[in-house]
């Protein structure tokens, strides 16, 4: 684990704020904590043009109670993988689309948009994915808090208790 | 059809039916004259929510899920998320069970590779080579069935290793199965490279130089047709890979005739290593046990499907369901390279482009036979092949001169 434990040597060598928060997992894999987007921004512009992380071969939703959480999967020539993390909160969910640097994420980022609620700037123009037209506004099913029973496909829209919508904002 | 504006473009939508997938996708393709300018794809029709159903099973529950992620490589799904649970819970698998992961993880492959060279031939016109590869591909789906119970979706991987033993005559039958196959795919190979019907229609088709294929983060055949030599067989070795010599067929050409030569020489690969795994498979056990509730963590577990790499992304949190599941499949990873493949080309090419990252297509043959809600009959391979001879004598055609019983074919 030698090459891994280098480039987390590296990263820490480059940015003081990720002492404690970038760790090899095990063999090829190497972890952060999340981070906010400035840090996170910067730490994968840094494994991008310095540490050879060429390729991006998804990025993970996650829900973080009071926050979003997105993990990019970014892997190297040796095949060494850095889920590379980074969290907004929900109550303004906006992260800056990677896709200036790694193309092939644009499908994986529009995900986010749909399935999260998470809004991504810079993403480039295309057909949203993958809920369907008339999915109702503001219901972003993968969200711990989104539950299917209160969902209704034949009229598409979604109808939780009165508890439930007001801590969603009314979602309907 | 629309014609827009003064330069005389024209968008042409199709699908989401879609004259070469059997799965829906659109494609807006913009043209000038028979050129494509700009191609728009749309996908998510099928998505199923999978991923949030897993959320709310168990870990067991969410295997027979996870295998029907895709009907072709449902092996491949069930490995990764299998081994991501035992990487979460600290489990080992027995050698045994390993062994028999990468042979039906090989004969997966042969059969969605020979599934997808009968798709191929079939997009331009060359259907005898499609009848000749689906036939072949059935040498395959019996042997599958033999082993693991089904011909797809086979069940055979379980949290701790797998949940059928292969017993000697199974192995003689996988030997028997491989060699009559081999001199097959070897034909394919010389067609692929001597007929002009592949060879000249293919080459230059749907072109993505190897910088590109980096670029837009392409997998499997599609990459290493381009000259990346990625194989996570090879950068990763799961399962038995530690102890099975494989070798990555990477190709230049970088279009569509590359990608036919990679994957029907990765065929002639999966068979040397099937080979391998018989003569070298250890006795003992096929499984451990396995806790219902795995600890807390998170884990990226890898394998390389019949279409490239596959990522299956397990977060737990201490109970018997996971907190979030995330399958990353290999096409997934390719539709961004199709839509650059597909600009610059020709209106004509598009259907075999597309099908050249090898969409996926589900079969079955099995039927459940529900009689008034009451009575239920599950007929098997020979019964359901039975039922249509016999379905087909009332209609006056006699089906039974032409045997192709699974044991009599070989």
């Amino acid at each position: 684990m030698q090459a891994e434990q280098e480039l987390v040597d590296r990263f820490c060598e480059k940015f003081g704020f990720l002492q404690n928060k970038i760790y090899v997992k095990r063999q090829k894999r190497i972890f952060t904590e999340f981070l906010a987007k400035e840090e996170f921004e910067q730490v994968l512009h840094y494994a991008h043009d310095e540490l050879g992380f060429y390729r991006a071969s998804h990025v993970v939703g996650t829900d973080e109670g009071d926050d979003l959480g997105f993990i990019y999967l970014l892997s190297n020539e040796d095949g060494i993988i850095l889920a590379l993390k980074e969290k907004a909160p929900k109550s303004d969910p906006v992260i800056n689309s990677m896709t200036g640097i790694y193309p092939s994420l644009e499908q994986h980022e529009r995900e986010l948009v749909d399935l999260f609620g998470a809004v991504v700037e810079g993403l480039p123009e295309g057909p949203s994915y993958p809920l369907p037209d008339g999915w109702p506004k503001g219901s972003y099913p993968m969200r711990k808090d989104w539950d299917p029973k209160y969902f209704d496909k034949n009229t598409m829209t979604y109808n939780p208790p009165a508890d439930d919508a007001k801590k969603e904002g009314g979602n309907k | 059809m629309s014609r827009k504006g003064k330069d005389n473009r024209i968008v042409l939508p199709i699908g989401p039916q879609h004259p070469s997938l059997k799965e829906p996708a659109s494609f807006r393709i913009t043209l000038e004259g028979e050129k494509v300018v700009n191609a728009v794809i749309g996908v998510g029709y099928n998505h199923r929510g999978l991923e949030k159903a897993c959320e709310s099973r168990n870990y067991v529950q969410d295997l027979y899920l996870i295998e029907r992620v895709c009907g072709i490589c449902s092996h491949t799904h069930s490995t990764a998320y299998c081994q991501g649970i035992e990487e979460l819970a600290g489990l080992t698998i027995p050698r045994r069970a390993a062994y028999i992961r990468v042979i039906v993880a090989e004969l997966e492959r042969l059969h969605s590779h020979l599934l997808w060279l009968g798709v191929a031939a079939h997009e331009i016109g060359f259907d005898t080579l499609f009848m000749y590869t689906w036939r072949d591909r059935e040498k395959v789906l019996d042997i599958l069935a033999e082993v693991c119970g089904n011909r797809v979706n086979y069940g055979i991987n379980t949290i701790g290793g797998v949940r059928r033993d292969v017993d000697e005559s199974m192995l003689q039958d996988i030997s028997k199965m491989a060699d009559a196959l081999e001199d097959q795919i070897k034909y394919y190979l010389d067609l692929a490279m001597t007929e002009t019907t592949l060879s000249v229609r293919l080459a230059g088709v749907g072109k993505l130089s190897y910088d590109d294929a980096l670029r837009f983060g392409v997998v499997g055949p599609v990459a290493r047709s381009a000259g990346i030599a990625d194989d996570i067989r090879v950068t990763e070795p799961y399962a038995a890979y530690d102890e099975v010599p494989v070798r990555p067929v990477t190709d230049t050409r970088a279009d569509v005739l590359g990608r036919t030569v990679v994957r029907i020489k990765e065929m002639l690969e999966s068979i040397n290593i099937i080979r391998f795994c018989i003569r070298n498979i250890p006795d003992g056990d096929i499984a451990v046990k396995a806790p219902l509730r795995i600890p807390a963590g998170e884990v990226i577990s890898r394998t390389e499907a019949p279409r490239g790499e596959n990522i299956h992304y397990i977060r737990s949190n201490g109970t018997d369901k996971p907190d979030r599941v995330r399958v990353r499949a290999p096409s997934e990873a390719n539709w961004r390279g199709v839509k650059h493949m597909l600009e610059g080309g020709y209106l004509a090419d598009v259907p075999i482009t597309i099908a050249a990252i090898d969409p996926c297509y589900s079969c079955t043959d099995r039927a459940i036979i529900v009689d008034s809600g009451s009575r239920t009959e599950v007929m098997d391979w020979q019964s359901l092949r039975q039922y249509s001879i016999d379905w087909y004598k009332k209609q006056g055609v006699d089906t039974a001169s032409a045997k192709v019983s699974a044991k009599e074919y070989f």
